[in-house]
């Protein structure tokens, strides 16, 4: 086991910045912080699951056939999410709506099957899956925060009891930054958080080897 | 050939393991989830029924965006209407008088988008329809500034709901009207 693999996620190889795997539900779930946080919860489930699953039966499944097998497996488990949050959490269903059985085409996993779990023990994939699956939460809910607050001028978490479980931010409730949280502002953003992140990746790597 | 046969069988293998593993989830969930849809189906009744006794249901088969009706109090309707949105099906429980004008209006269920088009669940998604019956807005020039903005960047869902409800209207003041239930 290597612990490396459990950080790479986060800022070396972060799967939305820098790998740029998972770009749709990136651009399209970020409206606000409680949708970020529980598409990034789902995938984090449905990766875990497939990588372990995946490297254990890596030397059982067929070359020839891999796509169709990973398929499979990752659209069992996220079925599964679906119906047990169905059952069991209603709204929290309710509010990733289309975007949960979109999880099956997410990239992230299916790039993680092919790129990583099919070649290593389950040990390290089940710490790379937990890696990028946290760095792909990271990612979302930091662009959500940004979207949301410059946007709406709210910070919208889950509701529990009686509060609602939306903040909002004198001022900039009233006069938003709408364009942000439209499609191009997600865009916009995407790009100015891509190129910090180069700089700071490539910041770290140049005080590496200056040492 | 024999490569193929293993192949195949493995993969058969991993179809059929799959299937079992979401047959028993299934049968774990399933009654929890039509538990869950039935209490939200009464909740949306309970919320457009405006307190008035509702009857019984009638299917309708034929007529486009209706799929059924309640009747509700002495002379008003509920029906149940089914439209398109962005994300696919909409379906709403709609209230109207015996002239077809519109009192309560609530979506069931949806797949919009959120931010977008799910702001069609929220209670003040339906006001600007409240009180209209053949003069529904469908059109988002029909709209006050205000409500335009707030459907900006949803006119699908918008386009979708508005057309159902303007179709329930004209089905109770040309089919069901003369308030028997």
């Amino acid at each position: 086991m290597n612990t490396k693999e459990l950080t790479k996620g986060f800022f070396k190889e972060n799967p939305t910045f820098i790998i740029m795997l998972g770009m749709c539900p990136t651009l399209g779930v970020t409206t606000q912080v409680v949708n970020a946080l529980g598409m990034g919860a789902g995938v984090l489930f449905v990766l875990f699951f497939s990588n372990v699953l995946i490297a254990a039966l890596k030397n059982v499944i067929p070359n020839s056939v891999r796509i169709p097998c990973y398929i499979v497996i990752i659209a069992s488990f996220v079925t599964i999410v679906e119906m047990v949050l169905h059952a069991f959490v209603p709204s929290i269903y309710d509010a990733l709506g289309v975007y949960l059985p979109l999880i099956v085409v997410n990239c992230i996993i299916l790039g993680r099957a092919e790129a990583f779990a099919n070649k290593n023990t389950v040990g390290d994939s089940a710490l790379d899956a937990i890696g990028m699956g946290l760095g792909f939460t990271m990612s979302l809910s930091l662009i959500a925060l940004i979207r949301e607050v410059f946007g709406k001028g709210t910070i919208t978490l889950f509701a529990i009891g009686n509060w609602n479980g939306v903040i909002t931010i004198p001022g900039l409730y009233e006069w938003p930054v709408r364009v942000v949280s439209l499609a191009a502002g997600a865009l916009l953003l995407m790009g100015y958080l891509k190129a910090f992140f180069q700089w700071f990746s490539e910041n770290r790597k140049a005080k590496g080897t200056a040492k | 050939m024999k490569k193929y046969l293993k192949t195949a069988l493995i993969l058969c293998a991993i179809c059929g393991a799959a299937a079992l593993l979401l047959a028993v989830v299934n049968s774990l969930t399933a009654p929890k989830i039509a538990a869950y849809e039935e209490e939200q189906k009464q909740a949306v009744l309970g919320a457009v029924s405006n307190g008035e006794a509702i009857g019984d249901f009638h299917s309708v088969s034929g007529v486009s965006n209706i799929t059924g009706y309640y009747g509700l109090g002495k002379s008003s309707f509920i029906l149940m209407l089914s439209t398109t949105g962005y994300g696919g099906e909409i379906t709403l429980a709609a209230a109207y008088d015996t002239n077809g004008k519109l009192t309560a209006a609530k979506v069931l269920s949806d797949s919009e988008t959120p931010g977008l088009g799910k702001k069609s669940e929220e209670s003040w998604y339906m006001d600007k329809f409240l009180g209209k019956s053949s003069n529904m807005p469908t059109k988002k020039t029909e709209l006050s500034t205000e409500d335009a903005q707030a459907i900006s960047g949803a006119s699908v869902t918008f386009t979708g709901i508005s057309k159902a409800l303007l179709a329930g209207s004209s089905y109770v003041t040309s089919v069901l009207k003369g308030g028997k239930n």
